[in-house]
């Protein structure tokens, strides 16, 4: 008795105070991201499980039970060294469906507002005790060290702050489901620090007591002997029942559950805490001898009770302190925790199931301090229950009662995760006749101080004379496991139930059906669920589901408002529980009547197939496989393939469709064919209205380019397994119909070419006589005027003839022979013959056209085909150009070669297709006037003669039009001679 | 999954033997720490399997 009830409210005020100011610390952002989510601050918020029972309780039951006092640590370590097939499936569930209680997970499961309702106060009543251990520890210790009166009024103060720490940081967001940083960064150092004073004082007991572990063994050999003699190893029974106990405890314990599967964490981080837990616990456990055996020697165990032994290992203030201190860590983290998960079921089963809420605009508020009046409810409950029986109890007798209780909820968890066929009623049955012998067992006698009252069944009398707690536990949970069996297997399960079990049972993928629903929209939603919400609430809780899931408010695919729909239920069952979630969902959100039949959705399965790949094993792996094999292959096929469910609901869209269109699956698949966008939705509506299989070659207009898209349909039958619909091939034929076209003129104009050079041929020879006869003229008279026209008659001529002969030349230029020795050739000349050529078209007669050509500038090639290059570049520069521009054609030595350009003041050429004039059958002009051959002629001469050709549009001189440069080889002689500039003597 | 399988075995095994964890009480020769020795060989063994769980699924 070395503190005044002053200086023990300071020590705990000041405890409470560093709490408060990590949690702050954590609020402001003063701690780093990485350290508060490190898996190991989640290891350490786990360490919650070891509550005040585990720094005191485990001394009285090591005193009296020897090892028996591991059970508590052991069965909470085996159930997560089980986490990757017992922990990880729940928590996927309630991070999938957002249920952040037992209850909500047993609301859901068995799908009854009642099924929660039961749980929670269930739950109430098994923890209740467990409460009160935590104050009854906290009362005793104050006890200990001031020998106060009436400890339990300065217990009540440290409830309340504890209550006020636990409204402050735990309740504020009225959500549950929100991750409370600054919550497990506080429980996290409350493990820290108990852990450190649990070793504090092992080291005091093994160096302080004992002269180190030597001394400890040879005092356990010798005089310690003496004490064990009354310990009393438990029975393997009893053990293992303890262990059963304790491992249940892990599952099924309020604050425990919401730890392990309410704080949202990842996967990894709870695999992780598999090891990681034990070792925290390994670490909590190994003092619990060393300080009972420490105080044996100093003989305390005498003066005060074996739980509180750690205040006996020395007299110094300090050490009491630190024995405080653990408790307090212990006790007001587990409070905070319980409080805080039962505030949420209590509101979640109880209250809101009992007045649910209406549309008022302040909901989150209304939640929020219903939730905080809760937590200061529950934690005033336990300290009344400490007053009044508590007190009367010693630690292990309360803390048995707690968790008797709560494992009556084991066998429907396991029902829940491992047998579908386990239904509502036969869970409630065999949980009621569980909690009916474990109150009159129990619970009821604790509350009373009356006998127990335990009714040992006929062929079980080897149970009498075992301790009650070991009684009741048999008894209660063999007859709630036989009523489950039997009763589930005896009655009729709902088809809900059905589904639901499926959702829930651990190797079940789910198969959701594809029905209509009666809101269209986004916008629909929020009107629809603001009649129960609030239009404030609806429209933020829409919002928010539309955000999680990535949509947008005018998604209007029946699968996207499927996925909305849940989201929204999950959401809300985080809110205000699964029961008050599915209810309004239920009634708001209806599917539409008399939709069609529903079918399966198999986008989602296969999407979550997908998520769940790594789980599957064996055969289903293989399966698995598979099926993604011939996925993959219809994704990556070639050829534009879609399908369609039998209620015209759009199910696939492979990557070949996602490029001929320019749409992307995700957004439109779920969608019916009627919403899809133009001129899709036409297009395919026709092919499947078509009584025939196949529409071909039909004209569509993708990008302001006329398509050419051939379609095949093929029926799927459905019969009883298998669902039916319609697959869709889209091949595109444009390419093949340019072809066709491009052929059909082809010939054309080489039939007027053939015409055109005979022609030409024919006219060459009365142009020929024509000439002679103006030679003729000139020779046979002096007179200047018919001199002057007989030269205009020859000049005349000779144009005529140069005309004639580069139609004929052009006419023969398209047969070329590759390999054909080149001659140098002058392109200021190829150009004046291209632009006679141009000048006998009618169009662009008031195009004005430059030769400013070097004509001493030769490179080596082939004149009828560069004289073929100057056409088309010229042709092409005239039709982009308006009445009254200019075309220039300039040259100059380059790099060896030579740079030939044709600018023109045009409209230039569109970005889009730009990168594509090289290839074949790409034009900017109207259809009809260009082939979408010229340019590519154009590139394959230019690559032939070894030169290159670059477009620039619009050229960086000039603000618009185009420049097309060719740089061709320069020919070698004149390389040699004049590398960079034309000598002008040439 | 046959790593959970082999925890699985662990777990159970570990439940049915371990009555024979509680014999060592104060036993004259019997170190005291066995109990927590065989306790931290399982954690070991738990934390082995955990890093082979994370090859497998990589």
């Amino acid at each position: 008795m070395n503190a005044s009830l002053a200086g023990m409210f300071v020590l705990g005020t000041g405890y409470l105070l560093v709490l408060f100011l990590c949690a702050m610390a954590v609020d402001r952002g003063w701690v780093p991201v990485r350290i508060i989510r490190h898996p190991a601050v989640y290891t350490l918020a786990l360490g919650v499980y070891a509550s005040a029972w585990a720094i005191y309780g485990s001394l009285e039951l090591a005193s009296t039970s020897g090892y028996g006092y591991l059970a508590y640590y052991l069965g909470v370590a085996g159930a997560f060294l089980l986490a990757p097939v017992l922990l990880v499936p729940i928590q996927r569930m309630t991070r999938t469906y957002q249920l952040a209680s037992l209850s909500d997970l047993f609301a859901f499961r068995f799908r009854s507002r009642w099924v929660g309702t039961l749980i929670t106060v269930i739950s109430l009543l098994a923890v209740l005790p467990l409460l009160a251990l935590q104050v009854q520890t906290l009362g005793d210790a104050i006890f200990l060290m001031t020998g106060a009166a009436s400890p339990a009024l300065l217990a009540l103060a440290f409830c309340m702050m504890i209550a006020l720490f636990a409204m402050l940081f735990g309740a504020r967001e009225s959500r549950l489901h929100d991750r409370h940083d600054s919550l497990l960064a506080v429980i996290a150092l409350s493990s820290l620090v108990k852990l450190g004073a649990m070793l504090a004082l092992a080291g005091i007991a093994l160096f302080g007591v004992f002269n180190g572990p030597a001394d400890l063994q040879g005092w356990l050999d010798g005089p310690g002997q003496a004490y064990q003699a009354g310990v009393l190893q438990p029975d393997p029974a009893h053990w293992r029942t303890l262990l059963l106990l304790f491992f249940a405890a892990a599952l099924l314990m309020p604050h425990i559950f919401h730890i392990t599967f309410a704080e949202t964490l990842s996967r990894h981080t709870l695999l992780q805490a598999s090891w990681a837990l034990p070792l925290f616990l390994l670490l909590m456990a190994i003092p619990v001898p060393l300080i009972l055996w420490a105080g044996q020697r100093l003989g305390s165990d005498q003066l005060i009770g074996a739980a509180y032994l750690a205040f006996g290992l020395s007299n110094s203030p300090w050490v009491q302190a630190l024995a405080f201190i653990a408790g307090l860590a212990a006790a007001s983290a587990t409070m905070m925790l319980i409080a805080l998960a039962l505030s949420g079921m209590i509101l979640n089963h109880v209250l809101l199931v009992a007045h649910p809420p209406d549309a008022r605009q302040n909901l989150y508020r209304w939640l929020l301090w219903l939730r905080r009046a809760l937590i200061a409810a529950v934690i005033l409950g336990g300290w009344l229950f400490y007053r009044i029986v508590g007190v009367h109890h010693d630690l292990t007798t309360l803390a048995l009662a707690a968790f008797v209780g709560m494992a009556q909820c084991l066998p429907g968890l396991l029902a829940l995760l491992y047998w579908p066929g386990a239904n509502r009623k036969g869970m409630v049955s065999g949980l009621v006749v569980g909690i009916l012998i474990w109150l009159a067992g129990l619970w009821v006698p604790l509350l009373t101080g009356l006998p127990p009252l335990v009714v040992i069944p006929p062929g079980l009398e080897i149970l009498i004379g075992e301790p009650d707690w070991y009684i009741v536990t048999l008894v209660s949970m063999a007859a709630n496991i036989l009523v489950l069996i039997v009763v589930s297997l005896a009655s009729h399960t709902s088809e809900g139930e059905r589904a639901a079990a499926e959702a829930c049972s651990v190797d079940a993928v789910i198969r959701p059906q594809r029905l209509p629903l009666a809101a269209a929209t986004g916008e629909d939603f929020k009107q629809h669920l603001g009649r129960a919400l609030g239009e404030d609430v609806a429209s933020r809780e829409v919002e928010r589901a539309l955000d999680d899931l990535g949509l947008s408010p005018l998604d209007s695919r029946p699968y996207a408002l499927r996925r909305l729909r849940d989201r929204l239920q999950a959401n809300l069952s985080g809110l205000m529980g699964p029961s008050v979630a599915q209810d309004i969902v239920d009634r708001y959100l209806p599917y539409q009547q008399g939709g069609g039949g529903a079918t399966e959705d198999i986008h989602f399965v296969e999407s979550r197939l997908e998520a769940y790949r790594s789980r599957l094993t064996g055969l289903a792996r293989e399966l698995d496989g598979l099926r993604r094999y011939h996925r993959r292959t219809l994704t990556r096929l070639p050829v534009g393939l879609c399908a369609f469910g039998e209620d015209g609901e759009l199910l696939m869209w492979n990557d070949a469709l996602t490029a001929l269109t320019g749409i992307p699956g995700e957004s439109v698949i779920g969608s019916r064919r009627d919403s899809l966008p133009p001129p899709w939705g036409e297009l395919l509506g026709r092919i499947l209205a078509e009584p025939r299989s196949h529409l071909y070659k039909q004209p569509v207009d993708l990008d302001g380019a006329q398509r050419y898209l051939t379609l095949h349909k093929a029926e799927l039958e459905a019969s009883n397994d298998e669902l039916g619909g319609k697959v869709i091939l889209i091949e595109d034929h444009s390419e093949m119909k340019w072809l066709e076209d491009e052929l059909v003129h082809a010939a054309r104009l080489a039939s007027i070419g053939q015409l055109a050079a005979g022609v030409a041929h024919e006219i060459g020879n009365p142009i020929t006589g024509i000439s002679s006869l103006a030679q003729n003229l000139r020779y046979d008279t002096d007179d200047p005027q018919l001199l002057e026209t007989a030269d205009q008659i020859q000049q005349l001529t000779d144009r005529v003839s140069r005309i004639v002969s580069s139609l004929v030349g052009f006419a023969h230029g398209g047969r070329h022979v590759t390999g054909q020795a080149f001659t140098p050739v002058a392109m200021a000349q190829v150009t004046d013959d291209a632009l006679h050529l141009i000048h006998l078209a009618r169009s662009g007669e008031d195009v004005s056209y430059a030769n400013r050509c070097d004509p001493s500038l030769m490179v080596e090639g082939d004149a009828q085909r560069l004289l073929q290059v100057m056409v088309n570049l010229l042709s092409n520069a005239r039709d982009a150009s308006e009445p009254g521009d200019q075309v220039v054609i300039a040259t100059a030595a380059q790099d060896n070669g030579l740079l030939v350009t044709v600018t023109d003041e045009g409209q230039g050429i569109d970005e889009r297709v730009r990168d594509h004039l090289f290839e074949p059958f790409t034009t900017t002009k109207p259809p009809g006037e260009g082939t979408g051959l010229g340019l590519p002629l154009v590139y394959s001469i230019v690559a032939e003669h070894g030169g290159r050709i670059e477009i620039d549009s619009p050229p960086a001189d000039q603000p618009r039009g185009t420049r097309i440069s060719l740089w061709l080889p320069l020919n070698r002689q004149q390389e040699g001679e004049r590398p960079d500039e034309p000598d002008p003597d040439r | 999954m046959y790593v959970y399988r082999i925890m699985l075995f662990l777990v159970l095994g570990g439940y049915l033997l371990s009555p024979l964890l509680m014999s060592g009480w104060a036993t004259p020769g019997v170190a005291w720490y066995r109990p927590f020795l065989i306790w931290g060989v399982l954690i070991a063994l738990t934390l082995w399997l955990e890093q082979k769980r994370k090859l497998d699924e990589r």
